[in-house]
């Protein structure tokens, strides 16, 4: 199977940044036809026919949520563009903001028309200086163009698009508390429902979707829904992902490949696999909030199926670890990621993340007991009780590791290292 | 866009004149509805901190009660309550990072510096900061000094990139 080019094809076209460029690839022409030639409803029902679910993790079908933003009657209407993307292992919406941000741009033009919205935001993460350079000289170039405006590429429409920067905070990609960020507030989540669709940004009706569900957009306008269906692996799965592989692999990176694709060829034929000499022991196939799944389970598909394995498809960031990696290392570094960008309004959150830290800690240090493994399922079972997604699924990776791993655990409980890597083999 | 970090020179004198200035260009930020960041942004690059008195001006420019600011200032990692060295050097210590050895990377970092992470060097123009992923992983293991993003990086690059910054300031 090669390597599929949609999303990423303008990566491969020198300085697709720039609007000249992007415009020989075809570049608003697909939004100029959306406006002109084609209904509001006709887009959404175009969305929903290609089978487009959004790719921020939780897959929820691009073509409905738009539908429910339309149906609300409550005005002004928002669109926003999600580039906050700070999931561990996940990099690829830097890659489409960096080098094609017009695509996406043009995606949210569409939507906005779809939904009738005259104002959006695109809300990238602080760190992002690139991205961030990149989409601020492609919205001041399409200011100057005509494209965004009063007069959206000549159609009459009124669209209006600003750049937003985070500040450091995983938490501010998950909606709400991307939200309350944008309206000038601290990061923390709001309880859902209601839901975006109906009470978003400024408690109105807002599309949020992720930077890379908006770039498949102009691509489902131009080549079809159906070509769109047909690009995935299997029944569920509708166009292409952009998966993010790094750690123990011999050439990380981004790659375009079918929606369903193994781990196995993911890994393998593309990854170039594990450097000479190393053997895979497990890899996570969605960042850190995804349960590790171990060599045995190399045949997966990368799709949301993938829950029946109890763990995520999340951002499809996979992270490939081999025999050197301790596993109680491993579960302590999601640990700690999570104790660090939990946004400390909920209990069970803020109290249970830094127990799981202490906990491995003591492990990876020869003074963990028996009981702790038993404890970090307890905590992890009161955790499942938290405000947001955050809490909900921070657990889950280091349990998941602990049962899985379990020798390896009870290995460090009785003094050994079996992975000679963490803190007890190198006393 | 406004720098996001990289703290300007500054002497005591010239404070209250930042300070008026940030008013004027606060000016702008008015008829924005929550811009509260964006002001923040450019408060921490005229005086490399959000300092108590921006905090006031951006209450009164913008309206917000002051305790709403630092409540947001302290919420986000990349804002400074505090005058900050010239370099932050942001070592990545997330699993990707982690697993291609950032963990020797950080402590060559802080053999360099000469400090603990979160506290200035001696010459009081370097800081190390042990962060979460930076979305750079394919660069395992990555680092920023300020937004520069470099990876992947060896103990070796790491020393001389520290020595490099602080020759720029000889
Ligand atoms: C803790 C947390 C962090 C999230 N971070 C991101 C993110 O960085 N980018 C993103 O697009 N979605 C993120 N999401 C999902 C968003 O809440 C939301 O579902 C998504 O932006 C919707 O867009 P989509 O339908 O195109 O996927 C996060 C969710 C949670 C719970
Ligand atoms: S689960 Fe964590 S991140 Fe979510 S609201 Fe609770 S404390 Fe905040
Ligand atoms: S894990 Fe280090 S940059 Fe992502």
């Amino acid at each position: 199977m090669p390597e599929l080019l949609a999303v990423n094809k303008n990566l491969f076209v020198e300085d697709a940044w720039q609007l000249d460029v992007f415009k020989g690839t075809g570049g608003y022409e697909r939004a100029r036809r959306a406006l002109t030639e084609m209904s509001p409803e006709d887009l959404i029902a175009m969305m929903e026919a290609s089978g487009l679910k959004g790719r921020g993790g939780a897959f929820f079908p691009t073509g409905m949520k738009w539908k429910f933003v339309r149906a609300d009657p409550n005005t002004p209407r928002y669109v926003i563009a999600n580039g906050d993307e700070s999931e561990p292992g996940t990099f690829c919406n830097r890659f489409n903001m960096e080098l094609d941000p017009h695509l996406f741009i043009e995606g949210m033009i569409i939507a906005a028309y779809a939904v009738d919205s005259h104002f959006g935001y695109i809300y990238i993460r602080g760190e992002y200086g690139r991205a961030i350079e990149r989409v601020e000289q492609a919205l001041a170039d399409c200011y100057a163009d005509g494209i965004l405006g009063d007069d959206v590429l000549g159609s009459g429409y009124k669209l209006d698009l600003r750049l937003r920067r985070g500040a450091g905070a995983y938490i501010c990609g998950e909606e709400t508390a991307l939200f309350n960020s944008l309206e000038g507030k601290r990061g923390n989540p709001r309880f859902k429902p209601p839901f975006p669709t109906n009470s978003g940004v400024w408690r109105k009706p807002t599309v949020i979707n992720n930077i890379e569900t908006f770039a498949c957009v102009p691509l489902i306008v131009e080549n079809g829904a159906e070509w769109f269906q047909e690009l995935g692996e299997g029944d569920e799965n509708a166009g292409t992902k952009i998966y993010c592989l790094s750690g123990v692999i011999n050439n990380p990176g981004v790659y375009e490949l079918p929606m369903g694709v193994t781990a196995r060829e993911l890994i393998y034929e593309y990854g170039g696999g594990l450097p000479e000499g190393r053997t895979l022991k497990g890899f996570k196939p969605g960042g850190a909030s995804a349960a590790i799944l171990t060599s045995e389970q190399l045949d997966v598909r990368l799709d949301p199926s993938i829950a029946q394995y109890d763990t995520i498809m999340g951002t499809g960031g996979v992270i490939v670890m081999d025999e050197t990696v301790c596993m109680v290392d491993a579960a302590y570094r999601d640990a700690l990621f999570f104790e660090e960008e939990s946004c400390g309004f909920c209990i069970p959150c803020r109290e249970g993340t830094p127990n799981l830290v202490q906990i491995l800690e003591r492990l990876m240090h020869g003074q963990g007991v028996m009981a702790d493994l038993q404890l970090m399922e307890e905590i992890g079972d009161s955790m499942a009780s938290s405000f947001c997604g955050l809490g909900q699924f921070a657990y889950r990776p280091v349990v998941g590791a602990a049962q899985k791993y379990r020798d390896e655990f009870v290995a460090h409980v009785e003094g050994s290292c079996p992975a000679g890597s963490c803190a007890i083999a190198n006393n | 866009m406004t720098q996001a970090t990289g703290p300007v020179e500054q002497t005591q004198a010239d404070q209250s004149t930042v300070l008026e200035s940030l008013r004027t260009r606060l000016a702008d930020l008015k008829d924005e509805p929550g811009s509260l960041l964006e002001a923040l942004y450019i408060a921490q690059e005229m005086l490399g901190y959000v300092a108590p008195e921006s905090i006031e001006i951006i209450s009164e420019e913008l309206g917000y009660p002051e305790a709403h600011v630092f409540g947001v200032v302290t919420f986000y990692t990349l804002f400074y309550t505090e005058p900050q060295p010239k370099h932050i050097v942001r070592v990545c210590r997330d699993l990707s990072c982690h697993i291609a050895g950032a963990t020797k990377i950080a402590a060559r970092a802080r053999q360099e510096i000469g400090a603990h992470p979160g506290h200035a060097s001696a010459d009081g123009l370097l800081k190390l900061e042990l962060v979460s992923c930076l979305g750079q992983c394919e660069k395992q293991p990555a680092l920023m000094v300020n937004l520069d993003v470099h990876g992947p990086v060896t103990e070796e690059e790491v020393t001389d990139l520290i020595r490099s910054l602080r020759e720029e300031d000889q």
